[in-house]
């Protein structure tokens, strides 16, 4: 691992770690918890944002409980996404990053429901766990009831998370994306 | 945190914790029924008393008090089966179990994982990973990570404050609140990326990332009991697993 990964690895940790807190202070329905993830995967292939992601969730787990550990392949998946829509310059346009967005927010979604419903019995997150809760109210089995929650909260904050990085890769500044060729790629340049 | 000097937590070798709360928590996931899970609880809470980072205990109901809620609501309430009546509220029989079951895993693993990071010490860690000649690279990415967050936590709250104080609203409209996403995520990111450029040339004039054998400082005792207690861990989780698998 060269001396720009192990620079890059602890910053994107550090990123999905904190930045759910300030996006707390907005009080929407989001985690962002990926955007270190993904902004790995885009800078320096999926590998990369496989290890952020990996450790991240690992760290996570040392910091608020072990029982969020497993939920680190649905990180794996993340960033294995992130690194094909990098590769198919998925972050050129808005649009494009939406729709990579909401793929990952489909497929995280449904392996996050598989885990939180297997491991969990559904109750994980709070705002996660609210929602099946509603819907168990309303007459929705277990099973449905996480795994609609899980799609719906994962589309919405995948499709943020895809968004913004889009946005900050395409306004890096030349000397940034020159030590990043990857990211060159995964805007189009 | 802050641990007394001479508590155990804080004695013992670095990767003691470590096997011992990854034991718990296997263990945790492997017990079935609420009584063994109950039990797993209350023997994770006199460990981590002994050890002297009970204050993990008292911590860890901060993030479990919600999960358990919801368990009781969910399951309890919420459930599938025979109803029992409990204080004039009807309650599922199987579901009250399953909350049970699952709130004293959680509150097992929550409790354990937090006691082992109360003592978790980053430098006697990088240098009993040195000592073992382990890779120096993932002791530096868990290390550096760890000291990183309560600066990136800093950066971030300074980056809301001038934020706001430049008349960025943080609530109103959903819309407005989404609008508001890149200018309090932004400076972080970008802050992170210049960071990184920085430290990168650091770690490479320190040849970091070479392969080359390092010494440890003050490499941490590894003692018999601290040997003994991780072999004893290890056996339990792996007992954990089997009373599960044939029983």
């Amino acid at each position: 691992m060269n001396a720009r990964l192990l620079a890059l690895l602890p910053a994107a940790i550090a990123i999905n770690l904190v930045i759910g807190g300030l996006v707390n202070a907005l009080g929407l329905p989001l985690y962002l918890d990926s955007i270190g993830t993904i902004l790995a995967a885009v800078l320096a292939g999926p590998a990369v944002g496989m290890l952020a992601g990996g450790i991240g969730q690992v760290l996570f787990g040392l910091i608020n409980g072990y029982q969020w550990i497993p939920f680190g392949l649905v990180q794996l998946l993340i960033a294995a996404l992130a690194g094909l829509a990098a590769s198919r310059a998925g972050f050129r346009l808005p649009s494009s990053s939406l729709a990579w967005g909401l793929l990952t927010g489909l497929l995280a979604g449904a392996l996050s429901s598989v885990l939180s419903y297997v491991l969990f019995k559904g109750v994980t997150a709070t705002g996660t766990t609210a929602v099946v809760t509603l819907l168990r109210q309303v007459g929705w089995s277990l099973p449905v009831a996480v795994t609609a929650s899980s799609l719906l909260l994962d589309l919405v904050d995948k499709s943020a998370a895809f968004l913004l990085v889009g946005a900050l890769v395409r306004a890096l500044p030349l000397r940034m994306m020159g030590r990043f060729p990857r990211a060159a790629r995964a805007v189009g340049r | 945190m802050t641990l007394a000097p001479g508590a155990l937590a804080a004695r013992a070798h670095p990767f003691t914790p470590l096997v011992v709360t990854a034991a718990i928590a296997v263990a945790a996931l492997a017990v079935p029924g609420p009584g063994p899970a109950l039990a797993l609880y209350a023997l994770t809470l006199v460990l981590v008393v002994t050890t002297g980072t009970g204050q993990a205990a008292l911590r860890a109901l901060v993030p479990l008090a919600p999960l358990w809620f919801f368990l009781f609501l969910l399951h309890g309430v919420l459930g599938e089966g025979g109803r029992v009546t409990v204080e004039g509220i009807s309650l599922s029989r199987d579901g009250l179990a399953l909350a049970t079951t699952q709130a004293a895993r959680l509150g097992a693993i929550a409790t354990a994982s937090l006691a082992m990071y109360a003592g978790f010490s980053p430098s006697r860690f990088v240098d009993a990973v040195a000592e073992r000649e382990w890779s120096f690279s993932v002791a530096y990415l868990v290390v550096a990570t760890l000291l990183a967050l309560p600066r990136f936590r800093a950066r971030a709250a300074v980056i809301l404050e001038a934020q706001r104080s430049r008349g960025l609203r943080l609530r109103g409209s959903p819309l407005s609140r989404i609008r508001a996403l890149g200018p309090i995520t932004f400076p972080l990111l970008l802050g992170a990326l210049a960071e990184v450029d920085e430290r990168g040339f650091a770690l490479e004039t320190r040849c970091a990332a070479g392969s080359a054998r390092r010494t440890a400082l003050a490499p941490p005792l590894d003692t018999t009991a601290d040997r003994l207690v991780r072999w004893l861990a290890a056996g339990a989780g792996m007992a954990a697993v089997a009373w599960r698998v044939v029983g």
